[in-house]
């Protein structure tokens, strides 16, 4: 097993200096080597192709391929800061024109997807290829709820997954991630999250998105809902804060390419009577909370969503944007702990999941839900442009 | 007040039998005397310690101004080197203070130029006030003592409000019925152990202050552990009889479990 950090290549089946493409596969496990291999081959049968693994492979290597080592990276979920610093230096030390970056479990990607996102990585006129994945109903409720609305409305943007796991970059995408990157790695923060999407919009990259239909989403090790939703939203936040100045400005957003598909209703009914007893128990014990960072508008509609029976809870669209875009305002001014802020966000969360739930389970498609929450989000985008710039304190 | 002597005297004078000739200028020469002597000796001591007065604001003043212009320097260089973003903690987990770290160095270098301001200008004021006059220094120690409680009682009162939002956030977020309750028992706890120790730091009480805490902070304590043991009796009681089951249908509780994660996924 190869753990050290060098970037010198341990097999060599093809004697090439330069590629066109670097494959860098972050964290996949010996056992999951050779089939991301064997994958990896299908899908580049003719273009010179280096591939970067943190584990020597087995014998049977595909002909067309060469292999590097490449540094031991983290990324057990999703791709870090490191694993880009890393992806750039390799790709420059091979010259290569394009890096196709795969997270974990890449083993469950196709053939087909991988080369579509290469490919438009590789035509020169994409900075930035993120994937288009088929998930299965209510699997990525996070990402609908706050991440794609949010990065939709404030970037403008359409990219589904803003946080996806697998990328195509352009090399002079790679160098800007990899300049983000060094700046966490000398802050000590070697596993922070990249947020590539909008790096991308505000250097003002192309950014194509390509549908490469179902993969495996890993899941974090820590399934704790609490977790999750403060790390991945936390990490949005201060991308937010930290790009304010690029998206304040008004910008258009640019028109739909693809067919929203139609996904088999799925009932997932069966947790919503816990989702709504959960929201009700913080409405009656986080209004000291809420009430800090909530105007009183807000807090009354929670009031009066609470008492709603658990089938017919309904949480509308504009609420739910202008309680995220509270709590963005409330992040940046640091009205409360920001661990706190984050803690309290979790029962409105849920709230939107049952709520979302219910309307998928009446019939709607669950894509044209989300798509209306966007759009929610979109209009309410002057509020959130308009308090950012004067914050008052309505609570004082 | 002269009348009021010369009739005092007169009265006695009918009162008294035996003649006694009290001479009234004297008298009144002698509470004059009082007074003027009182009086000096109250100009002296004033005397004495006014300079000490004036050193003290005049080191206090000294001080503030240093702070201001020290605040400002590190605002502006910490501003300069992005501080804040080097020290900006993606995910916001951990301990996220109210304030940007950038503003936390400035205010603790101002704050610390007012504190060490005092310092000094309590000491100049206590050496003038030493050597000025012979009256035994009682006060000053006191208000040293006065200041650390101060400080101990708003740090009390900080630490207990956010450990009582800690506690009811996680608590709700467990979905724990008595929340609220367990939040207020974790503030009341943390106020009143700061209440004793500012009490013991004042030297205010003595004996009765530790029993009334050991008995307070008990009888919290108690409370708390009877109502969080009968509130989740059943709770436990469900919990343990789960376990008991559960050692023979291992093989469906995991069954049941991936299948309701695989409808729900967060990420």
């Amino acid at each position: 097993m190869t753990t050290e950090n060098s970037t010198s290549a341990v097999t060599s089946t093809i004697d090439q200096t330069t590629a066109d493409l670097l494959v860098m596969g972050a964290a996949i496990p010996p056992e999951r080597l050779d089939a991301v291999l064997t994958n990896v081959a299908e899908a580049f049968p003719v273009e010179s192709v280096v591939i970067a693994a943190q584990d020597q492979p087995g014998a049977n290597v595909p002909a067309n391929l060469r292999i590097i080592a490449a540094p031991q990276s983290s990324a057990a979920w999703m791709l870090t800061a490191a694993d880009f610093v890393h992806a750039c230096e390799i790709g420059r030390e091979q010259q290569v024109r394009a890096i196709l970056m795969l997270g974990p479990g890449t083993d469950s990607l196709k053939p087909h997807a991988m080369r579509e996102v290469a490919r438009a990585a590789l035509s020169g006129s994409i900075d930035l290829a993120i994937p288009l994945y088929t998930l299965p109903p209510h699997a990525g409720l996070i990402n609908s709820a706050i991440l794609y609305p949010l990065t939709r409305a404030l970037f403008a943007t359409r990219a589904r997954f803003p946080l996806t796991i697998d990328l195509g970059l352009s090399m002079r995408m790679a160098e800007r991630l990899a300049s983000v990157g060094r700046r966490f790695a000398a802050a000590n923060q070697v596993d922070a999250l990249l947020w590539p999407v909008n790096e991308a919009t505000v250097a003002g990259f192309a950014v194509d998105e390509v549908e490469v239909g179902t993969r495996d989403v890993p899941q974090p090790s820590d399934p704790d809902i609490n977790t999750i939703l403060a790390s991945v939203t936390g990490s949005l936040f201060a991308d937010i804060e930290a790009k304010a100045a690029f998206w304040q400005r008004p910008r258009r957003l640019p028109p739909a390419r693809r067919e929203m598909a139609e996904a088999a209703p799925a009932d997932g009914t069966a947790d919503v009577p816990r989702m709504v007893e959960a929201f009700r128990l913080a409405n009656s014990n986080l209004q000291e909370i809420w009430s800090l960072v909530l105007p009183p508008n807000s807090l009354l509609a929670l009031k009066r969503i609470s008492v709603l029976d658990a089938e017919v809870f309904r949480m509308p669209e504009n609420l739910w944007a202008r309680i995220i875009f509270d709590f963005v305002i409330a992040y940046r001014l640091r009205t409360i702990n920001r661990g706190h802020l984050l803690g309290a966000l979790i029962p409105l969360y849920l709230a939107w999941v049952a709520s979302h739930l219910n309307v998928t389970a009446s019939g709607t498609s669950s894509e044209l839900h989300i798509e209306a929450v966007a759009e929610a989000f979109e209009a309410d985008k002057p509020y959130l442009v308009a308090r950012w710039r004067w914050p008052d304190r309505f609570n004082s | 007040m002269h009348n009021l002597i010369a009739g005092i005297s007169q009265a006695s004078q009918s009162t008294s039998a035996p003649p006694v000739s009290i001479d009234d200028a004297s008298l009144w020469h002698r509470m004059s005397d009082a007074l003027h002597q009182s009086l000096y000796r109250v100009l002296t001591l004033l005397i004495a310690v006014l300079p000490g007065i004036l050193a003290f604001f005049v080191a206090l003043t000294i001080f503030i101004l240093c702070g201001m212009l020290l605040s400002w320097l590190l605002r502006r260089c910490l501003s300069w080197i992005k501080f804040d973003a080097r020290l900006a903690r993606p995910g916001g987990d951990g301990w996220t203070p109210a304030s940007s770290p950038t503003e936390i160095v400035a205010r603790a270098s101002f704050w610390a130029c007012v504190v060490l301001g005092l310092i000094i200008g309590v000491s100049a004021f206590d050496v003038s006030y030493a050597t000025g006059t012979a009256l035994p220094i009682s006060l000053l120690p006191y208000v040293t003592h006065a200041v650390g409680a101060m400080f101990l009682l708003i740090a009390g009162i900080l630490i207990a409000r956010f450990l009582a939002r800690s506690v009811l956030i996680s608590a709700v977020n467990a979905q724990l019925q008595y929340a609220r309750f367990l939040s207020l028992g974790v503030k009341w706890l943390v106020l009143v152990l700061t209440a004793a120790m500012v009490l013991d730091h004042l030297e205010v009480g003595g004996k009765i202050v530790e029993l009334a805490f050991g008995i307070l902070f008990g009888g919290i304590v108690l409370t708390l552990a009877l109502a969080v043991g009968l509130g989740s009796r059943d709770l436990v009681s469900r919990s343990l009889e789960s376990h008991v089951e559960r050692t023979g249908e291992r093989e469906h509780v995991a069954h049941s479990a991936s299948s309701s994660s695989e409808q729900i996924r967060h990420f």
